[in-house]
């Protein structure tokens, strides 16, 4: 004989204060673990989901990344002429030349960080696939134009359309937006390359080089052809290696907050379960008069455990409408987070908590009300009626 | 003391209870020593490194855009000014390509000991500085990171300059920072047999001011000295320029602490909310306690004793915990550009305190409720209950 299923449902109403205690720690739980992960995934997002297999960056031998590298016009002629480039509809080569200066921004709070600026060429676009502008247009070239990435965008004073970025030695006119997946690039700003040069006295005119190879076996003979150059001791690299090698900085953070994750949650698991072995192990006695009245073990076990998972299902949906409340308050309060990158410039998150990550927050609910529950439910099933009912 | 064994006795009633609650804590203590250890280290740092009359002067625009050299004269000859070094990033890697593993720039000799007194580093260290063009200083945290002694000879690649250079350590900076500096001397004629005519420019000049009085106004001194000139500086204080040179971190931290606050939070309900069971579980014994004739004050000192020993135990042993790990963390982790002094990990006893006074809060404050309600209940009321 089941028993009915309106009996633990109930019982949830019969004890309302220890039931909105055992929500309450389960909606914690949950709150506390979406936003690490949400803090996980845009971490992620934006150092690992940066570059393209396709594309290549040429820097000089030696040095680590674009903000320290230096390219000359010369170098840049050669190159553009290897084989194996992709071209565009105009026959141009997809070789874009950039120049990575670090100038202080202002963030709203009055903060003062290093943002990077990319000096580039109209090519850029065509070149960076991922990149796209949202709003406004593509800066035209010597007319004191930036268009501003997504993520710097909400940073800083000025980086608004229509507004005018302090940068470098002068202003700039912000004429367009873009986005690009919440890769690093949305964390730039993008300006002539000519002028930024000029702006920051760069004898070299260049930093380093993108460039799109025409097919997926191209890739590797234009890498050896660029590295044995003896002109001028270049070296490429995928585009997405050599973002794996900047998040590899990135990573002590990344492993600090994963480390904090499991940490919170373990203990957020022992305390949850805690509360939901105790709630069940409160109705010892009432378990002894359902088996004194006829019902079988597996029936009270089920129907315990049933209300221990829907518990758990009302605690994650109190949990997830807060913590997503509570995303738009931090985006209120904090505006968008930021580590430093490999550059010494700023990489902007914006904390997004995705599908996934409520999703294991669900998981990890039921979880603890499933084993929350089994427990002590268990036990007091498998007592003898006679010693539960002494207990009534 | 004579309830003591009444005490213990109740904490073994229930042992899984006792454990889940007891690690519960353990967990969460562990979990904000750790944290802690964040701010304390950017605090620390700031005590460490900065001192309060050295001022930064950098371009305006940017700290990657240079000065001319010339400058650095120029600031020195300022009047109330009593050193000044002219600092370049050299970017030089160690051992793994193109990946700076600790901060190192090219700096004058003859001026260390006189802007970084407070560094403390040996004079004789410092004449050797000076006579040696391949010499090289090296802060605490790189000489143990590498097992460098004084004399050795290393070889440091620039991700900035086409270049190597051969270096011979020769001094070593006594307060744990990852530093080092190199001869600007040394660095300045390689570029040029190099071919590339020389430094020439400078990156951030300090200068130390002999009158902590006058350090503001020789700040707008300075600036005033390069108003219309090509390179517009910026002068501030040596701590205004680390803090915002870590300034990013701040959102991050903010957010961390949010989160650790968040599950604090659900720890004490969760202590609280077993306590409660606990006690709402003993009712009938509460009764009879009370019955034959204990009073209030010791129902409510042994249950609240109990909430207080099991938190304090398992703080404790988060603390432990703590220590263990962040000694362990310390000396696996390298200067990080990402988290710089926010990845110290040093548990400062500052912190080893704040994580026993949580413990203890959590005890306080989960045991306070329930023998308070357990102690006032009627003592018919709860016999009613027995029988």
């Amino acid at each position: 004989m089941a028993l009915p299923l309106s009996y633990p449902l109930r019982n949830i109403r019969a004890r309302f204060a220890r039931t909105l205690m055992s929500i309450g720690v389960v909606a914690l739980v949950v709150v506390a673990c979406t936003l690490l992960l949400g803090l996980i995934s845009s971490l992620k997002r934006t150092v690992v989901s940066t570059g393209d297999p396709m594309t290549l960056v040429v820097l000089r031998k030696g040095s680590g990344n674009d903000g320290s590298s230096q390219v000359g016009l010369d170098a840049y002629r050669d190159v553009r002429f290897f084989d194996g480039i992709a071209r565009n509809v105009k026959d141009l080569p997809l070789v874009s030349p950039e120049l990575v200066v670090q100038p202080f921004a202002y963030t709203k709070e009055g903060g003062r960080e290093n943002l990077l600026v990319r000096g580039v060429d109209a090519i850029a676009l065509e070149v960076h696939s991922d990149v796209h502008i949202t709003s406004g247009r593509m800066f035209n070239p010597s007319s004191g134009e930036a268009i501003v990435g997504k993520g710097a965008m909400g940073r800083y004073r000025g980086a608004q359309l229509g507004e005018e970025l302090q940068i470098g030695h002068r202003k700039w006119r912000v004429v367009g937006l873009f986005e690009s997946n919440g890769s690093s690039f949305e964390s730039e700003v993008w300006a002539d390359v000519r002028e930024l040069a000029a702006d920051a006295k760069r004898i070299f005119p260049y930093s380093a080089l993108r460039l799109r190879a025409a097919t997926p076996a191209a890739i590797e003979p234009l890498i050896q052809r660029i590295n044995d150059d003896p002109r001028h001791a270049l070296e490429a690299q995928r585009e997405t290696e050599y973002y794996e090698k900047q998040a590899e900085s990135a990573n002590t953070l990344y492993l600090l907050v994963v480390g904090i994750a499991i940490l919170a949650g373990t203990g957020a698991c022992f305390g949850a379960a805690n509360t939901m072995y105790a709630a069940v192990q409160a109705r010892t006695a009432e378990i002894g008069t359902l088996r004194a009245l006829g019902f079988s073990r597996g029936t009270i076990l089920r129907s315990f455990q049933v209300e221990a998972v829907a518990l758990a299902i009302v605690g994650f949906a109190v949990g997830a409408l807060l913590t997503l409340g509570l995303e738009k308050v931090i985006a209120l309060l904090l505006g968008t987070l930021a580590f430093g990158s490999a550059s010494f410039t700023t990489n902007v998150i914006s904390l997004r908590i995705g599908v996934r990550d409520l999703a294991f927050s669900f998981v990890l609910a039921i979880v603890i009300g499933f084993i929350g529950g089994l427990g002590p439910a268990w036990r007091a099933a498998r007592m003898r009626p006679i010693e539960a009912l002494r207990k009534a | 003391m004579k309830f003591a064994p009444f005490v213990f006795a109740n904490l073994r009633r229930n042992p899984l209870r006792t454990l889940l609650t007891a690690s519960a804590i353990l967990l969460a203590v562990l979990l904000v020593c750790i944290l802690l250890t964040m701010p304390a280290g950017l605090d620390g740092f700031f005590e460490r490194v900065t001192n309060n009359t050295r001022i930064s002067v950098h371009n305006k625009a940017g700290i990657v855009y240079q000065m001319p050299y010339s400058f650095t004269r120029k600031v020195r000859q300022l009047d109330g000014v009593a050193a000044a070094i002219s600092q370049s990033w050299f970017g030089g890697a160690f051992e793994e390509e193109g990946r700076v593993s600790f901060p190192n720039f090219a700096v004058e000799a003859e001026h260390v000991g006189s802007v970084y007194p407070d560094y403390n580093v040996p004079q004789q260290q410092l004449e050797d500085f000076k006579r040696y063009r391949d010499g090289m200083i090296v802060g605490q945290a790189t000489m143990k990171k590498y097992g460098w002694k004084i004399g050795d000879r290393v070889t440091l690649r620039s991700t900035v300059y086409p270049l190597n250079l051969d270096l011979r350590v020769v001094g070593e900076i006594p307060n744990s920072t990852p530093v080092a500096w190199i001869n600007r001397e040394y660095l300045d004629q390689a570029l040029k047999s190099a071919g590339r005519g020389g430094l020439g420019v400078t990156g951030v000049i300090w200068a130390r001011v002999s009158d902590p009085n006058r350090v503001n106004e020789i700040m707008r001194a300075i600036d005033e000295m390069s108003r219309n000139s090509e390179s517009e500086t910026a002068t501030e204080t040596e701590k205004s320029f680390f803090s915002s040179f870590f300034g990013s971190l701040q959102g991050f931290a903010r957010i961390i602490l949010l989160v650790t606050g968040l599950v604090a939070l659900c720890i004490v309900f969760i202590a609280a909310n077993t306590a409660s069971m606990g006690v709402r579980e003993r009712a009938p014994e509460i009764a009879v306690l009370k019955a034959i004739g204990f009073s209030r004050r010791v129902i409510f000192g042994t249950i609240l004793a109990e909430a207080v020993l099991l938190s304090s135990v398992a703080g404790g042993l988060g603390v432990l915990v703590a220590l263990g790990l962040t000694r362990m963390l310390h000396q696996a982790s390298t200067w990080n550009q990402q988290l710089g002094p926010l990845a110290s990990f040093m548990l400062t006893p500052a912190v080893l305190i704040q994580g026993l006074f949580l413990a203890l809060f959590v005890g306080m404050l989960a045991g306070i409720a329930p023998s308070f309600g357990a102690a006032r209940k009627p003592v018919v009321q709860a016999l009613h209950e027995v029988f």
